[in-house]
């Protein structure tokens, strides 16, 4: 038995697939099988929302990284030969994606936004930063994707379903160790969930200006977001607030960039805004391009006027 | 005194990439750049090499016209160059590109530590350094923010889904670099004219006697518009109020 076989490092990613994945067990006709680090309620509830057979991941220890399942998983997908093999697109996941495919000298499609089942998959993904979709297949075994979190949703238990457990080996330490675990604060809200959403980019100078976006965002009710330069350069804001091709696709009613430029990589995680406005004061930045409706201006002129036109 | 091999791809500018009529992709136009990410992954080797001692060895698999790449490479400190070169194999899947690197380091390179980037600014796969690693059977960190090297080992901070992780590793070992990690100098006139006298190894496909199927076919490309119909207004109050009129019409906000 082959079939479909699915992983996340996350439990919540991981119910979401079983949702994909039990679509695609069942075009093929094959068992859909589920690796899960856990314990033994936690695989009923796997099985009771659509898995057949659970491989439960033994506990690491101390210190030891998650991605020291990796040879484990490798070996045992190698053992089973399954048809398709999902894994959760968080960071995490991608990497140790890569380093199974690798194991597995098989192809492997990064960031799947789109999966059909045509006798093989055919899958889609981005290319270019954005500005390009790619059709693609995979000609080897298994047909591997990492699918972004947040794609499907978890489905319903179904408490009658029945399935096997199994448990596998501890992994064997690889030497890399965790010395120290230091958790990001809390960012303020969901973006992916927001109505409205205020963007800050870098055209904003300092980090007390924040404040102006800060007021502009609660007067219209929307949640505060940025562009990459905002939360990797200046840390200003949290990852969890930014939006593009290496974060978050929100889908916002209405979108209001300010200092944004709107690059490739940025306007991906905006396409599927309702209205997208652009506060810019280069009259050529490529966001005006991709925009509803925009302003043509200096923030720090425009922004004070409109807070008190929108009061 | 560590040697680093920094593995960089010469890209298309995706600024460059302009729907066709036919909604196909244009690329007769477009100019080719390094790497985004990969400036970062130069800069960390030759600022670990600054620290530490060493050498810093840039490697690209590129179809043959790629020399400006190796250049713009070379000019941002690293002291030799490997070329492999690929003319029937352009558009390589990671697979491909991690399996002809994975074979020349191994028997050509003396290397302690591997800096990729996080992701390729075409592909933005973020395979082909974990799976180089996995050729290697080295240990690989990926998303790193911080490195730093500790005698055998290397100490990175990370980033990983709920924070940050500080992990120690052996060496030799394999590092994917955020943009975060530093900021890459600009090359002067000065480091363009040192470049051209570093030396390059080229090697051919034919050099590696090996085959590398693609594993993942393509099917295509379609242009993804991202293009809408801009109103735009100015910054005078009247254009000001007629933005937020124009807002409000929308419905979308409750408030104010
Ligand atoms: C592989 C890859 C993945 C990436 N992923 C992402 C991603 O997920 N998300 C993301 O955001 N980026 C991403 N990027 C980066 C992206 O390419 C851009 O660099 C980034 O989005 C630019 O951010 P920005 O618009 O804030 O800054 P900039 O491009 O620097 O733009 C600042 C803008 O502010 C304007 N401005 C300046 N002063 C003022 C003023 N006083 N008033 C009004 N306007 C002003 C300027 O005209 C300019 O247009 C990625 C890049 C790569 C290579
Ligand atoms: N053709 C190539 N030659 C050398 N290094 C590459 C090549 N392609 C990708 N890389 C490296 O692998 C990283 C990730 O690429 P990718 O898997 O395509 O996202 C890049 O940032 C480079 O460091």
């Amino acid at each position: 038995m082959a079939g479909v076989w699915i992983y996340a490092d996350r439990i919540e990613t991981g119910r979401e697939l079983l949702t994909l994945g039990r679509k695609l067990a069942d075009g093929l006709g094959q068992s859909l099988t589920a690796l899960l680090a856990g314990e033994q309620d936690l695989a009923q509830d796997f099985i009771a929302r659509g898995a057949d057979e659970v491989l439960l991941l033994p506990p690491l220890a101390e210190g030891q990284p998650v991605q020291d399942y990796v040879p484990l998983i490798a070996a045992e997908a190698q053992g089973a030969d399954p048809d398709i093999f999902l894994i959760g697109g968080n960071l995490r996941g991608k990497e140790m994606a890569a380093r199974i495919a690798a194991r597995l000298d098989t192809g492997l499609c990064s960031d799947c936004t789109l999966i059909n089942l045509e006798g093989q998959l055919q899958m889609e993904r981005l290319m270019y930063g954005g500005a390009a979709v790619q059709t693609l297949s995979i000609n080897s075994r298994p047909q591997m994707a990492t699918i972004p979190p947040g794609s499907y949703q978890a489905p319903e238990p179904q408490t009658s379903r029945q399935g096997k457990v199994r448990t596998l080996e501890a992994p064997i330490p690889s030497g890399v160790q965790i010395i120290e675990r230091k958790t990001s604060p809390a960012g303020s809200g969901d973006i992916t969930a927001a109505k409205v959403i205020v963007c800050a980019g870098r055209g904003i100078e300092n980090q007390e200006d924040m404040g102006m976006l800060q007021e502009l965002a609660e007067i219209l009710g929307a949640e505060l977001a940025c562009t990459r330069p905002i939360s990797e350069e200046k840390h200003w804001m949290t990852e969890e607030s930014c939006i593009g091709l290496s974060a978050k696709e929100v889908k916002p009613a209405l979108y209001i960039g300010v200092g944004v430029s709107g690059q490739i990589q940025h306007v991906v995680g905006i396409r599927e805004a309702g209205i997208i406005c652009a506060i810019n004061s280069d009259e050529n930045a490529p966001i005006f391009e991709s925009a509803d409706y925009g302003i043509v201006g200096d923030l720090y002129k425009v922004l004070p006027a409109l807070i008190q036109a929108f009061k | 005194m560590p040697n680093i091999v920094c593995c960089f791809k010469w890209v298309v500018d995706e600024a460059y990439i302009k729907p066709s009529s036919s909604g196909k992709i244009d690329l007769e136009w477009a100019e080719h750049k390094l790497s985004d990410y990969d400036r970062n992954a130069i800069e960390e080797a030759v600022r670990l090499q600054e620290a530490y001692g060493g050498s810093v060895t840039a490697v690209t698999v590129a179809p043959s016209d790629a020399t400006k790449g190796i250049k713009d490479a070379l000019s941002r400190g690293p002291e030799k160059a490997y070329f492999i070169n690929s003319e029937e194999l352009e558009n390589l899947e990671p697979s491909q590109t991690s399996a002809i690197l994975a074979q020349v380091i191994a028997q050509q390179i003396d290397y302690d530590l591997i800096i990729c980037g996080e992701g390729s600014s075409d592909l933005y796969a973020q395979q082909v350094g974990p799976r180089l690693a996995e050729k290697l059977r080295i240990p690989c960190i990926a998303f790193v923010k911080k490195v730093e090297i500790d005698g055998g080992r290397l100490i990175a901070e990370r980033k990983s889904d709920d924070g940050i992780e500080v992990v120690s590793a052996p060496l030799p070992a394999l590092i994917t670099v955020l943009p975060d990690i530093n900021n890459p100098r600009v090359p002067g006139l000065k480091d363009t004219l040192a470049a051209s006298k570093k030396p390059v190894e080229e090697i051919s496909l034919e050099d590696l006697d090996t085959e590398y199927p693609a594993l993942i076919i393509d099917k295509g490309l379609r242009a993804a518009s991202l293009v809408r119909n801009c109103t735009r207004f100015g910054s005078t109050p009247e254009d000001i109020q007629a933005f937020v009129e124009a807002i409000k019409k929308t419905g979308i906000i409750d408030r104010g």
